[in-house]
């Protein structure tokens, strides 16, 4: 029956397409992290055999999903993008950059027609990129002997190996202990091999585990509870190999599924009730005359009672855009392990404070960047076990991540204990590229100014763990547009510490959205003082000024439309947004308030894109861009053409 | 009859949260039934441990443990031997019909699924054992 | 033997371009653009690509020839080169090409001016003419020191210190 009745099954699958757009997301998240570091392995004969069955199995899923929605160009393309992928992963095409980028291309153009369903737009063609991913499934193989996906862990240190125990029950399951957190649990103790069930002897059945790592009985003692039990694992070198191989762990943690269209509607309708308090708080001062003190008192300390439970509403929902720090460190370990495993370093990943939280935004945002740094310190900062050896240090580097919450900022630290960054040899590289001359007194903070000039590599050729396609120059940008700074502090032969630090909410923003000439644009709320419905009649002109009267006083109106030569249509009642204090308050007149928003403010970068009274961008959930206005400077233009 | 009033478990596996929920909600029309959901087949497994499990519906590529590996694991072991297996995969993975059914796999299903063609298997996988 | 490499082709007014595909990013349908005020002529708006906002240059108007109005045919070929993302507005763009380094030529002499500039070369394949694009001369709108009042601001944003 491959052929079944579907005409009842679009309308029955529609009830889930909140559902698959969430999760279609959430694959779309993780497997573009698995194209950052896959980007890495391209050329190369050591693709991560756990990533590929990782994005394999996302694009399986999406195909299956997409299908039952009915969006048929989104499974058949994740279905070419699968069928690459199976290739790849058999080893039977090399990965190469034309690979790559159709790769990347497919996922993007995936994402692009899940929106262009999502959007109720026709769907972008997918003939180009299926056939460009059908090329690169079709090309023609290696040799055999070079055909070596997924290095074998040869110079793995050689830890104990312990099996592991668990025997679930109800009671167990009641008190949230299963399986996974079991699972994950171990995996905190080193590499651990896949889960087997077996069914003991009275017919129970029991996973066993197979753990290596190198902490003590002690260590394993205090997890034994909860149905754990440890004995050391049997010998068995041809099981080995395959207990090596790591544990997926790019699926995305989904405790609570939150789709942040859905997290966006929240805000947004929150701001509506923030205004409609504003709104009853002024009609309360109104009734102050007229109504007995006691029942007015009462009245206001409803109203500001209500104006603090809006707060904290506001800010619950916030949390919820929250993730914790640790995501991106156990990324990390991931990163380190694979570039460990190619050279002669021994390296043992430290995280703390893995549980603060951090917006997802700022996750996203801060991945590469963060990605840069670790590399950076494995390839450039930890020495190989020889080195160390040499120098009486431990032979196993140290690489250590945290991350801690100070007042409103996140503090963040990527630290090693590795050979330190070599003062004279950044100095001469820089004296020799013109970017330094005579004495220069290389301070900590110079010396980072210094390495993050673009352009600039202590090394000579920049073998490919150093992060190639970002500069440290690009990580120091990408901080500073979060609003957040990096500092360094670095000894020789002792280590480098990198410390990042990002406002927590910096990328969200209050705003009123309103529209001019049919445009809209954003106003920061904390700019506006008040706003102001006002008849055209209303306005004056006073030398080639238009004024409005406002608070028994004048306020010069700056027209939106003029300012950024729009067609300046008159309507006949307008609004006006009062900017600035007293008298340098300016009256910004716009056609009409939409509404109240959260905005999440993005930089606009290219030179092309910038202009004067424009402070940057943000989208509203429709994928179209919306510009903030810079009241700032929106301001000084008021005040140098007004005379 | 105490069996005439037996609600019988469906254990609905798959990775995907989406498909679950697609699952279970065509599982819906049929009566006495209940359901339970497991994203792995370790947590599958999991689930058999702890509460009597009528009728698995069962993906195959899923991480952790593949379903195949599930359906061996339940037939190889005599507590679970006669759990029917709905396997539902997604399309294109013909060659694993038949790996699927020399396993063990009750029936075979592929995705996209019509949700009225699954709920009448699984009832009359259900009757069949009520009966 | 010399390596093939990769070209993105697109149509503009008739006339093929080719790209670097390892320039080219991802190419895009054309939806919304929001337009920037007092931008370059030439700068259609912004758009979002990958979460990113990024300038759509339209290239018709950037070479001076017709603008037209956008059709379902219109693509963004949005170009990564070095630290500026900006994507290009076309005719239409679908096209994958290998081209060899030695059919490449030098653009001739007789095409100077503007649309010279923008040339890095011309590529005959089998009698189809393919105008290289040199982006760096694209992408960099003073050169043709025209409006004087936005030139400073680019100036001072943005570029490399």
């Amino acid at each position: 029956m491959d052929n079944p009745d579907t005409d009842n099954r679009g309308d029955f699958f529609e009830q889930f397409l909140d559902d698959y757009y969430a999760e279609c997301d959430e694959h779309l998240v993780s497997i573009r992290r698995a194209l950052v570091i896959l980007e890495d392995e391209v050329d190369t004969r050591t693709v991560d055999r756990t990533l590929l069955d990782n994005l394999f199995r996302s694009f399986h899923t999406l195909k299956g999903i997409s299908g039952m929605v009915g969006l048929s160009a989104a499974e058949q393309l994740a279905h070419d993008l699968e069928s690459y992928l199976r290739e790849l992963r058999e080893g039977k095409v090399v990965f190469s950059a034309t690979g790559f980028r159709a790769l990347v291309d497919g996922v993007s153009l995936l994402e692009g027609v899940i929106n262009a369903r999502r959007n109720e737009q026709p769907s972008p063609s997918i003939e180009e990129i299926a056939a460009r991913l059908q090329a690169a499934a079709a090309e023609s193989a290696t040799s055999d002997a070079e055909r070596s996906i997924n290095s074998d862990s040869t110079n793995m240190p050689a830890l104990l190996r312990w099996q592991a125990e668990f025997t679930p029950t109800a009671e167990l399951a009641e008190r949230g202990v299963n399986v996974n957190n079991v699972r994950a649990r171990l995996q905190e103790l080193g590499q651990l091999g896949q889960a087997k069930p077996i069914v003991k002897g009275a017919g129970e059945i029991a996973f066993q585990f197979i753990v290596t790592t190198d902490a003590d009985e002690s260590a394993l003692a205090a997890l034994a509870v909860d149905g754990l039990t440890f004995k050391p694992a049997p010998l068995d070198s041809s099981q080995r190999a395959k207990d090596m191989q790591p544990v997926p762990t790019i699926a995305p943690a989904s405790v609570v599924r939150v789709d942040l269209d859905r997290l966006d509607d929240l805000m947004r309708i929150i701001g509506e009730l923030v205004i409609s308090r504003t709104r009853l708080e002024d009609q309360v001062k109104d009734l102050k005359r007229v109504t007995a003190p006691a029942v007015w008192r009462s009245l206001q300390e409803t109203s500001l009672g209500m104006e603090r439970q809006l707060r904290d509403l506001r800010e619950s929902v916030m949390r919820v855009r929250m993730v914790q720090i640790g995501e991106i460190f156990e990324r990390m370990t991931f990163v380190v392990r694979d570039l460990a495993r190619e050279s002669d370093k021994k390296i043992i990943v430290q995280f703390s404070g893995g549980e603060t939280e951090i917006d997802k935004f700022l996750v996203e945002r801060m991945m590469d960047p963060f990605m840069h740094l670790v590399r950076n310190a494995v390839s450039h900062g930890l020495e190989t076990v020889a080195e160390r050896e040499a120098q009486g240090k431990r032979s196993e580097g140290l690489l250590s991540l945290s991350a801690l919450t100070a007042g409103e900022r996140i503090v963040i630290k990527i630290a090693d204990d590795g050979r330190g960054i070599d003062r004279n040899r950044v100095l001469s590289r820089a004296k020799a590229s013109g970017l330094a001359n005579g004495h220069v007194d290389l301070d900590d903070s110079t010396l980072l100014d210094l390495i993050c000039s673009p352009g600039f590599s202590t090394r000579d050729e920049a073998d490919r763990e150093s992060g190639r396609g970002v500069g440290l120059d690009v990580v120091k940008k990408a901080i500073e547009e979060l609003g957040g700074r990096i500092t360094l502090a670095t000894r020789v032969a002792g280590g480098t510490t990198f410390t990042i630090e990002l406002p927590l909410t910096l990328a969200i923003a209050e705003a009123l959205i309103v529209t001019v000439n049919g445009q809209r644009f954003a106003v920061p709320q904390s700019a506006v003082r008040e706003v102001l419905e006002v008849e055209s009649a209303a306005t004056k002109v006073l030398e080639n000024n238009e004024i409005i009267p406002y608070r028994g006083k004048v306020l010069p109106l700056l027209r939106l439309a003029r300012v950024f030569e729009m067609n300046d249509q008159r309507e006949a009642r307008f609004h006006v947004l009062v900017l600035g204090e007293d008298t340098n308050a300016v009256g910004l007149a716009v056609d009409r308030i939409l509404g109240q928003r959260e905005i999440v403010v993005r930089a606009i970068k290219d030179p092309l894109a910038q202009s004067k009274g424009i402070a940057g961008a943000t989208e509203l959930g429709d994928q179209r861009v919306v510009l903030i206005l810079d009241t700032t400077a929106l301001r000084q233009f008021a005040t140098t053409t007004r005379h | 009859m105490p069996d005439e009033l037996k609600t019988n478990n469906i254990l609905v596996v798959d990775d995907s949260p989406t498909m679950r929920r697609m699952v279970i909600t065509s599982l819906g029309s049929l009566r006495r039934v209940k359901s339970t959901q497991a994203g792995s087949g370790l947590e599958a497994i999991e689930r058999l441990a702890i509460e009597p499990v009528d009728l698995m519906v069962l993906d195959l590529n899923m991480p952790d443990m593949h379903g195949m590996e599930v359906i061996d694991f339940v037939r190889s072991h005599q507590a679970y031997r006669n759990i029917p297996i709905v396997v539902l995969t997604t399309k294109g993975e013909e060659a694993s019909r038949t790996q699927a059914l020399a396993a063990g796999a009750t029936r075979y299903l592929t995705k996209p699924f019509d949700p009225r063609q699954l709920a009448d298997v699984v009832g009359s996988l259900l009757e069949r054992a009520d009966g | 033997m010399t390596l093939m490499e990769p070209f993105i082709l697109f149509e503009l007014a008739g006339t093929t371009y080719g790209v670097r595909s390892s320039f080219v990013q991802q190419i895009e349908m054309l939806d919304d653009v929001a337009s920037v005020p007092n931008a370059h002529p030439a700068v259609e708006g912004v758009v979002l690509v990958r979460g990113q906002v990024i300038p759509a240059l339209n290239l018709r108007t950037r070479f001076g020839f017709e603008k037209i109005e956008r059709d379902l045919r219109s693509r963004l070929v949005v170009i990564n080169s070095g630290a500026r993302t900006v994507g290009l507005v076309v005719d239409t763009a679908r096209e994958f090409l290998k081209i060899s380094p030695d059919s490449i030529e030098p653009p001739p002499e007789a095409l100077t001016g503007l649309s010279g500039h923008y040339l890095e070369g011309i590529a005959t394949m089998a009698e189809r003419m393919i105008l290289i694009l040199n982006l760096d001369a694209v992408l960099d709108l003073e050169y043709e020191n025209g409006r004087e009042d936005y030139g400073s601001d680019v100036r001072d944003l943005g570029q490399q210190p």
